[in-house]
């Protein structure tokens, strides 16, 4: 046990510079990521409002109080309109995760060619994805409106495919309202990774393929999606964990008036500040931010299991 | 043929050919789809907002509204309400020579020598009706005057100075020029109980200069310089808007909104009102011998002033809508000028049409058309944007903010990934996981302790952390650690490991290693990420709602004034939002190997 301690010193004496080094990350990272990470799960155990606030942490501790508001009384304040952000999120999340994985493939697929000007091509279709959050909030809540949205415009005025002009930001429509705008801003980072991961593929497996008298989509489904894997599970984990937490382009497209994105248009983070910055219900805030987290770390740790089993599977 | 057709087998390489244009022309439409958006953004900041609220797509265009018309000898000189002067023959009214001034609240004056053309920003110009060419032009005193911001200009010449009224914002100037020599004589105020006073027309009498406006009629005695009297006429309860004035002998004719009025110059008071005209809206007036004419919105009517009485109507020619044979040629008779010779008269209506009617016969004898407007692009936008909200604040406190929090981040997260990326310390791997953790957790599990803490640490200390630089530059600066980070180390990793060893050995120590040998190896990968995390925290939103004020704002919280503060200003917001995103653009388009480089680097590792 000593001789271990000892080692373990040494070793710590013998990196002293690293430490040097890390110290000021270390420190921050205390001060802005672990602390209030504490103060949040103590928090979600004390009843927190603006009555209270003044008292912060001394404020009256109700144990799992916040918890069982949020999940089980009915009667809950915080239970207005929670289902709804709930489902919003999981649609939400799921379009987007998939929409923006499958559109950035396709476009990696077709730029993945041989032709003149593609370095520039591939630059021009990255370009959504510099534009701010807010500013594609605004963008499309422009292009969203009903009569002068452009939108409208060109689905009902020119290509005559809808009857009338319809309703997009207010209604079951808002779900789409803010999904399309989404993927629009995010495809172009999966497609960038995935032509990454494209080539890298060796051509010879293709020719081998093609010997063997194989077809494009089968090519397709036996080389390239098996092959791209290691790139398609981590775009999916990471769309997952940022579409969960996605909060700018709701925010700018519906602000805080009244009838506030309504309950086709609210997700987790925009319910979970208006419960905590509106209505000042910082304890169920807390407990709702912490629920969402441990829900996060499981799904995160299922897809996780599911990605080792497959990637054993193929050894 | 059909069984040719059938039977017509590409090649292999045919096929792949085709396939090859196929999926390049669905990669191009995709593209421009894709493109679409940011390019709907800039257009429709250079539009108009009532354009763009009226649901109007394409660019609006300069009204080529015929305002004034003048007979030159054996042409016809029609001006455009857009700045266009047109010189059309008067046989078949063919185009003989076009011009033009792009400017503001253009008004004409031909004076049989020169045409004296006073505009808002370009002052007062002498153009030779000839050529067709500017002569000469006078810039206007003024001095802080937003001259862009003047909203309409009148011009009258006499036989030795010219004369300009401009109206702004409430400013009711006249500026009398010299008129061979262009030298700036006066100026005169006319600021009456009346402001804002919009002149339509002024008429030199005597020693007194009359302006007709959207209120009334101002005397103003050019010896003393100063407003003489002013003179309102009422219909049905409510000031007439006067339109247009001409003067005969001794009395002034007077076109309104609602009716024509006689004015008698000797007694000083309105002698009669004119009625049985074609529509009571009046566009112009035009006297010449003992006809007067009046242009109306459905037509033209003349009055002979020696048969018919003083006050009373005769008509002398029937609307030009249900008169006039050649139908096609004259749209609705809205008639904006006139222009009359032995005979003949000619009419200029809207949309730019020009009609020459011959007034015995009562039919349309020619017609021709004026060029169209000018397209309107309103780079203005991109200067009220900065005055309607206060932009430029917030754009200052996001460069502050984010740049200063970028930097601080960049050190942290360097020295950082160095060291994680080069020793194997006891804490290493615990410390890289818990990076990666701290990407798992929403922010606003962060931003609710963070807000009460700052609310706390006031309330002990005083120290101002909410609202201010220093606790939103800190709360960015921390927060943007762990990804940066987690970027650099991948660059970190590239370098090889040889080039510090060698450093090693011949004597450096471990903090000169890294400050001679590692550190200008990284530079490229330090930018490349700098941009990318400056990028991210331009975008950065929630934090900076709670946790700035009114004067500590950043963009994304400030340009939401644009939507509900008075209307949705949806011009100025997609100025704004061009601003917002054009130099983050072109910053990504200058840097974006690097960037790539290191966001794929970490992909293709898995």
């Amino acid at each position: 046990m000593r001789e271990k301690v000892f080692t373990l010193w040494r070793r710590i004496k013998k990196h002293r510079f690293a430490y040097y080094f890390i110290l000021p990350t270390a420190i921050a990272m205390l001060l802005l990521h672990l602390t209030p990470i504490v103060q949040a799960f103590w928090m979600s155990a004390l009843k927190l409002n603006q009555f209270t606030i003044g008292q912060y942490l001394m404020a009256p501790f109700v144990g799992f109080k916040n918890y069982y508001d949020v999940l089980i009384n009915p009667d809950s304040p915080i239970r207005i309109g929670l289902f709804e952000a709930v489902r919003n999120t999981v649609i939400y999340t799921v379009c987007v995760t998939l929409g923006t994985l499958w559109v950035g493939l396709l476009v990696a697929l077709m730029l993945n060619r041989k032709f003149r000007g593609r370095a520039m091509i591939r630059t021009l279709f990255l370009f959504p994805w510099i534009v701010p959050t807010y500013v594609v909030g605004l963008l499309w809540m422009f292009m969203w409106q009903r009569g002068i949205g452009i939108i409208n415009v060109i689905l009902v005025d020119f290509l005559h495919l809808l009857p009338s002009k319809p309703f997009w930001l207010i209604g079951p429509n808002t779900i789409w309202a803010i999904i399309i705008p989404t993927i629009w801003r995010y495809w172009p980072l999966n497609m960038l990774m995935l032509l990454a991961g494209l080539q890298q593929i060796p051509e010879e497996l293709y020719e081998a393929a093609d010997i063997d008298g194989a077809s494009r989509w089968r090519k397709f489904w036996m080389i390239t999606w098996p092959l791209l894997k290691p790139v398609w599970s981590i775009l999916i984990l990471f769309g997952l964990i940022y579409n969960v937490y996605s909060f700018n382009i709701v925010i700018m497209m519906f602000g805080f008036g009244a009838g506030f994105p309504g309950e086709w248009g609210d997700l987790m983070m925009t319910n979970i500040f208006r419960n905590s910055f509106q209505r000042w219900d910082f304890g169920r805030g807390a407990a709702t931010s912490v629920i969402l987290l441990l829900t996060m770390i499981v799904v995160v740790n299922i897809w996780f299991r599911y990605y080792r089993a497959s990637e054993e599977k193929v050894k | 043929m059909l069984e040719r057709i059938r039977n017509f087998k590409m090649s292999y390489y045919m096929k792949q050919r085709l396939l090859h244009y196929l999926v390049h022309v669905i990669m191009l439409a995709f593209l421009v789809v894709s493109l679409f958006p940011i390019g709907w953004m800039f257009f429709n900041s250079l539009k108009d907002n009532n354009e763009i609220l009226s649901g109007r797509i394409p660019l609006n265009r300069a009204s080529n509204d015929c305002a004034v018309l003048s007979v030159d000898g054996g042409s016809l000189l029609a001006f455009s309400a857009n700045g266009g002067v047109t010189r059309f023959s008067r046989e078949n009214l063919k185009k003989e020579g076009h011009f033009s001034v792009k400017a503001h609240a253009v008004s004409f004056r031909p004076d049989g020598r020169h045409i004296w053309i006073s505009t808002a920003e370009k002052g007062l110009i002498k153009v030779d009706p000839e050529k067709l060419k500017v002569v000469e032009s006078y810039r206007y005193p003024l001095h802080g005057v937003d001259l862009s911001k003047i909203a309409s200009t009148v011009t009258y010449a006499d036989a030795d100075s010219v004369w300009t009224a401009i109206e702004y914002k409430g400013v009711q100037k006249i500026l009398e020029f010299n008129k061979s020599t262009g030298n700036f004589k006066r100026l005169i105020d006319f600021e009456t109980r009346l402001s804002p006073f919009v002149v339509r027309e002024m008429i030199r009498a005597g020693d007194d200069m009359w302006l007709a406006g959207n209120k009334g009629l101002i005397e103003i005695s050019l010896k003393e310089g100063a407003v003489k009297d002013v003179f309102t006429f009422r219909t049905n309860g409510s000031f007439a808007q006067l339109t247009s004035m001409a003067r005969a002998a001794d009395s002034l004719y007077l076109g309104s909104s609602s009716g024509a009025f006689i004015f008698s110059l000797g007694e000083k008071r309105m002698t009669g009102s004119i009625r049985g005209l074609l529509s009571d809206q009046i566009n112009s007036v035009s006297v010449n011998g003992d006809l007067v004419f009046f242009g109306t919105n459905s037509g033209l009517s003349i009055l002979n002033r020696r048969t018919g009485r003083l006050g009373s109507a005769e008509k002398l020619f029937a609307s030009l809508d249900n008169g006039a044979p050649d139908r096609e040629k004259l749209t609705a008779g809205e008639v904006f000028s006139i222009a009359y010779a032995p005979g003949e008269v000619y009419v200029g209506t809207t949309r730019g049409r020009i009609s020459v009617l011959d007034i015995r016969r009562n039919s349309v004898v020619s017609s021709g058309e004026l060029d169209e407007g000018h397209v309107i692009v309103r780079w203005r936008n991109y200067i009220d944007m900065w005055k309607n909200i206060d932009f430029g604040l917030y754009m200052r406190n996001s460069l502050i903010i984010c740049g200063i929090a970028t930097f601080l981040a960049m050190i942290l997260a360097t020295l950082a990934a160095y060291s994680l990326s080069r020793f194997r310390f006891p804490g290493s791997k615990q410390f890289s996981l818990g990076i990666l953790a701290t990407q798992m957790i929403p922010a606003i599990m962060y931003l609710i302790p963070i807000y009460i803490t700052f609310v706390k640490i006031t309330e002990f200390t005083g120290i101002q952390l909410k609202g201010t630089f220093g606790g939103i530059i800190f709360v960015y600066a921390a927060f943007f650690v762990p990804f940066s980070v987690w970027i650099l180390r991948g660059f970190f990793a590239a370098i090889p490991v040889a080039l510090e060893e060698a450093a090693r050995i011949d004597g450096c120590s471990p903090f000169q290693v890294f400050w001679y040998v590692v550190l200008p190896l990284a530079v490229p990968g330090i930018i490349a990420t700098g941009v990318y995390i400056f990028l991210t925290a331009w975008d950065e939103l929630m934090f900076a709602w709670v946790l700035t004020n009114a004067d500590t704002m950043t963009i994304p919280v400030g340009i939401r004034n644009f939507v509900g503060n008075y209307q949705n200003r949806f011009d100025l917001m997609m100025a704004a939002a061009s601003v917002a995103t054009f130099p983050v653009l072109i910053l990504f388009f200058m840097l974006q190997k690097y960037i790539v480089k290191g966001l794929t680097a970490g992909a293709v590792k898995g």
